[in-house]
């Protein structure tokens, strides 16, 4: 059963990629304050790293670049978490992390790159099972830290937008269909992240909902407003707590 | 040299010096004239015989002619006339010097001052001579000057020598009676810090000559001594500072010492100080003020092989550690990193805290760290109140149209008048490329600007100058090899101001070095530079991601150069940064019984001198004693006011101002001093003969070394001063001019002999 899920998961990611927007923009070159870098990680049967890659990467720098003057890179920007470089970009987009299988090097680097002041943003996974096999693989990586719930009245939705509740993103299919929301198990949004030593967010978690797939379609028509309007608030958000907390 | 001349010229120098010359003949005119005629009858003579002596008659005529001009000086009969003291009519004080350092024995023998008692008391031939003329007034001195028995015991236990106020209270003691003049007996070494111009020019008007004898060697050798120290009266806790400390040597040319340095009686920092061919040697100790309080630090080194004065190879300094929070105001055009990682940096430090105004986007501000929910929420100061109240100011990638033409001349006076500090940092709306060429924030910055566009990114590998090497702030570890290998370790930064030019003035701390195969390789560009500007002081920060030094995979997780970095750079920015009201003392650390000065510097809100406040000081004694003092404007400066207090007790001392104006506080500060038995006297102790040539010269009386001062009583004798007469002196029997003469005659004797004359 659990096959023919992620078969089913795998064909409609490969239908739903733009094949025209595989080609990455070519770097311009310059030299910028932000790169949206997305993490590219071991996983189970296919690499769920790709979900959404790279349109809802370029869809959102386009958001970013309009409502923020924030000098960001806009392009998609993979890096691999056993990469050394991978810190010298400490804003990090990781997707579908109840497939990962994360190995000892990938670990071992992302444990740097968190300690040492880098912001992971979790998004896109759904259910129990997903959030139980994220779970495991964070707490590898970090076994101190709790995962705590993120209040309305944390900063981080207030930072740029007031963001006054916590929507369920739906997938685009089931956005375009008008619903159900959840997937799975996943029936409610739930915020929650890990803190550093000072109580600011290392990790961001937005499971049970899919940010990405509201900025991949944000362009859709048929895609409803409130969705992307969210997933464009709570990223801009991010971004803006990421790079002053 | 002395006994010489007196032999041959029959008086002592100061006849010579101080006396008018004349010829007492009554037939001047005739001994003149007589004596030219022999002079040419002679001289024809000898030309006659030029014809068989050729040019040698020159010579012949020369002796002849001297021998004559000899007797005809002889006979117009030369005199000095000079003033004498009255014998028995004049008082002649004596000022023996009763500081500490006269306990020194040079000789390793006798100290100095058993060899200055040895002249100037009990049955000494100098003294005999100098009571049949005078009556001798004895004083003792070491501060003030005080009159003692001719026979009283001198104790050699004062903690300081004021060699101008002693003179100056013998003057104003003496002043009704005939005073032929002040013998001072003295090793010289005045360590006051008293400014001896005035009491000498009112000596010298009053005519009164002083006879200088010094005491003790000029050159100790071999010796090391603790020439200075220099710290910082306070300093912010977690801080990095350093103090300077000098070390003369002499005999110890080549070799190495240990200093240590103690905090309240643990050591706190070694190093090694080695010693040119100079004669003094700086070395920089570097310190973490740690715990907050008023702190004893104690320089040392240990004495040297056969060293003579040990005594002087220690100092201390009182350094206060204070606990305040200083406030830094943070303005970034754009999101960046910088926030995010100087904030974390910052964390948890007590002492800086750091309020962040960040347009995240067109017309909108976000403001992080504020602690009030209405601090700058119409965003960037408008006022000079507004703005002085924080004590730093970080500029970072933020265009100049930012700002409007007033705020941009107010940050320019937070500097120049409030004195605040301000770092400008790197970043595309920065610097050239932000538009700050023609502002008046383009004066405070301490790099040129280059061209406006600066699009290139250059990696730059960032390494402390020489004088970055010596900066308290950017010490990265507690020696300077390992600071030094951290530096040489950590990764490269990028910076898009190619900037090579430094106002003149400013120094350069960090230097960058640019990566091979860039546009700019080969230079070396600015990293970080400051510079006094006005009251305050203004760093350049050119590049965009010292982020990198926290994050960059080389950097291990432990690892907390960023963070070291940061604090102590922004305490370093903040230090000198005055405060509405700032109370400074003369000094740290005193003798009792010596005096301090409080100096209080009090201004507005708008940081303008304030002159009508109250001010007064309230002063605890080590037992708990208080007094409250009320502190002057001095007229002289806008907001400054002073009061002076002795310190009686030994121990520490706090005192604490308040001022008000118009019936509000305008602000409060504290100060810290401790009242120590300071050996001052085991410094500088050599005997200082120019400072004593310089008071015997100045006021017309001469200068002696110890162990020579037979003409001492001769020499008095010749004053001006007090009851006195005119004495003639003959010339004519002097001891010189017979020699002359007979050399003269015998010459010419001799020269004709062997010419074949008659």
């Amino acid at each position: 059963m659990l096959g023919i899920a992620l078969l089913a998961a795998a064909s409609a990611q490969e239908r739903l990629v733009d094949p025209a927007s595989e080609e990455a923009p070519a770097a311009d070159g310059e030299h910028h304050e932000l790169y949206f870098s997305r993490a590219v990680y071991s996983s189970y049967r296919f690499p769920s790293w790709r979900i959404d890659y790279p349109k809802a990467d370029r869809q959102f720098l386009i958001g970013l670049k309009k409502l923020t003057n924030v000098d960001v890179y806009g392009g998609e920007h993979a890096m691999r978490l056993d990469d050394p470089d991978l810190r010298r970009f400490p804003l990090l987009y990781a997707v579908e992390v109840g497939r990962m299988s994360l190995t000892e090097p990938e670990r071992r680097g992302l444990r740097g790159y968190l300690l040492a002041g880098g912001f992971l943003i979790v998004d896109d996974f759904w259910g129990t099972r997903e959030w139980d096999n994220f779970e495991q693989e964070i707490r590898a990586v970090l076994p101190d830290r709790p995962i705590v719930d993120v209040p309305l009245d944390h900063p981080v939705f207030h930072v740029f937008y007031d963001v006054g509740e916590v929507l369920q993103v739906p997938n685009v299919h089931q956005g375009m269909a008008g619903g159900p929301t959840w997937e799975r198990d996943g029936y409610y949004p739930v915020f929650r992240g890990i803190l550093d030593d000072d109580g600011r967010l290392m990790v961001a978690i937005n499971w049970n909902s899919d940010l990405g797939d509201a900025w991949e379609w944000a362009e859709n028509p048929y895609y409803p407003l409130q969705y992307s309007n969210f997933a464009y608030r709570l990223g801009v958000n991010l971004i803006v707590y990421g790079m002053s907390h | 040299m002395e006994p010489l001349f007196t032999f041959l010229f029959k008086y002592r120098p100061v006849v010579f010096e101080d006396g008018r010359f004349a010829f007492e003949t009554a037939w001047p005119s005739l001994v003149v004239l007589g004596s030219l005629a022999v002079a040419a009858l002679s001289a024809a003579a000898y030309l006659r015989q030029r014809g068989r002596l050729g040019r040698r008659v020159v010579l012949l005529v020369a002796l002849r002619t001297l021998a004559v001009a000899l007797v005809a000086f002889a006979l117009l009969r030369p005199v000095v006339r000079i003033s004498a003291a009255v014998p028995g009519e004049n008082f002649l004080a004596v000022l023996l010097d009763d500081s500490r350092s006269m306990r020194l024995a040079d000789d390793g023998e006798r100290s100095r001052g058993e060899r200055a008692l040895a002249d100037f008391t009990g049955d000494s031939q100098l003294l005999r001579r100098l009571q049949e003329r005078f009556t001798p007034r004895y004083y003792r001195f070491a501060g003030a000057a005080r009159r003692m028995e001719p026979a009283a015991p001198l104790a050699f236990d004062g903690r300081a020598s004021d060699l101008g106020a002693a003179l100056e209270r013998v003057r104003q003691d003496l002043a009704g009676v005939p005073l032929a003049g002040a013998v001072l007996v003295s090793d010289g070494a005045d360590n006051s810090g008293a400014e001896l111009t005035e009491p000498l020019l009112r000596l010298k008007a009053s005519g009164v000559p002083v006879y200088a004898v010094g005491v003790g060697d000029e050159r100790f050798e071999p010796d090391l001594e603790l020439a200075r120290v220099d710290a910082p009266d306070r300093v912010l806790a977690g801080s990095a500072f350093a103090v300077d400390v000098t070390v003369r040597q002499q005999g110890y040319e080549g070799r190495t010492v240990t200093l240590t340095a103690q905090r309240d009686g643990a050591i706190v920092a070694t190093q090694d100080v080695a010693f040119a061919a100079g004669p003094a040697t700086m070395a920089r100790v570097h310190l973490e003020a740690d715990a907050e309080g008023a702190h004893r630090y104690r320089f040392s080194i240990a004495p040297g092989e056969g060293e003579r004065i040990p005594e002087n190879n220690a100092r201390e300094a009182l350094v206060t550690v204070e606990d305040r929070r200083e406030k830094v105001l943070y303005v970034e055009g754009e999101p960046r990193w910088d926030v995010k990682f100087i904030r974390q940096a910052l964390a948890g430090d007590d002492n800086v805290h750091v309020v962040v105004l960040q347009r995240s986007a067109e017309n909108k501000l976000l403001r992080l760290g504020v602690e009030d929910p209405l601090e700058l929420v119409a965003g960037f100061p408008e006022t000079r109140e507004e703005l002085f109240a924080y004590r730093g100011l970080i500029l970072g990638s933020v265009e100049a149209d930012f700002f409007t033409a007033h705020q941009l001349e107010i940050v320019e006076e937070f500097v120049s008048q409030r004195g605040g500090g301000v770092l400008f940092l790197g970043g595309r709306r920065s610097f050239a490329a932000g538009g700050y060429a023609g502002t008046p924030i383009a004066a405070v910055l301490p790099v040129v600007l280059g061209e406006r566009t600066a699009e290139d990114v250059v990696e730059v590998r960032v390494q402390p100058t020489l004088e970055g090497q010596a900066h308290a702030a950017l010490r990265l570890a507690s020696s300077p090899e390992e600071s030094q290998a951290r530096w040489e370790t950590l990764p490269p930064l990028t910076t898009r101001h190619p900037l090579e030019r430094l106002k003149p003035g400013a120094s350069l701390l960090l230097a960058g070095t640019p990566a091979a195969g860039t546009s700019a390789a080969g230079g070396e560009l600015v990293v970080l530079a400051s510079q006094r500007y006005g009251r305050g002081r203004a760093a350049a920060l050119t590049v965009q991601d010292s982020w990198l030094w926290q994050m960059h995979a080389e950097v291990p997780l432990e690892d907390q150069t960023h963070e070291r970095f940061w604090r102590q750079t922004l305490r370093w920015l903040v230090s000198a940064v005055p405060r509405q009201v700032t109370l400074e003392t003369s000094a740290g650390l005193v003798a009792p019984g010596e005096p301090v000065t409080l100096r209080a510097d009090v201004r507005d809100a708008g940081y303008l001198g304030l002159n009508g406040a109250r001010v007064t000081a309230t002063v605890t004694d080590p037992l708990g004693g208080e007094r409250t003092l009320p502190l002057e404007w001095t007229v002289e400066n806008d907001g400054e006011y002073r009061a002076s207090f002795v310190p009686e007790h030994l121990g520490p001392y706090e005192v604490r101002l308040s001022a008000e104006h118009a019936g509000e506080t305008v602000g409060a500060d504290n100060a810290r001093l401790e009242a120590v038995d300071l050996p001052t006297e085991s410094f500088g102790a050599e005997m200082n003969a120019p400072l004593l040539r310089r008071i015997a010269e100045e006021t017309g009386g001469r200068f002696y070394r110890a162990g020579d001062v037979g003409g001492l009583a001769e020499d008095v004798r010749y004053t001006e001063s007090g009851k006195t007469v005119v004495e003639t002196a003959e010339l004519w029997d002097m001891p010189i001019v017979l020699l002359l003469l007979l050399g003269a005659l015998g010459g010419e004797w001799l020269l004709r002999r062997r010419w074949g004359l008659a």
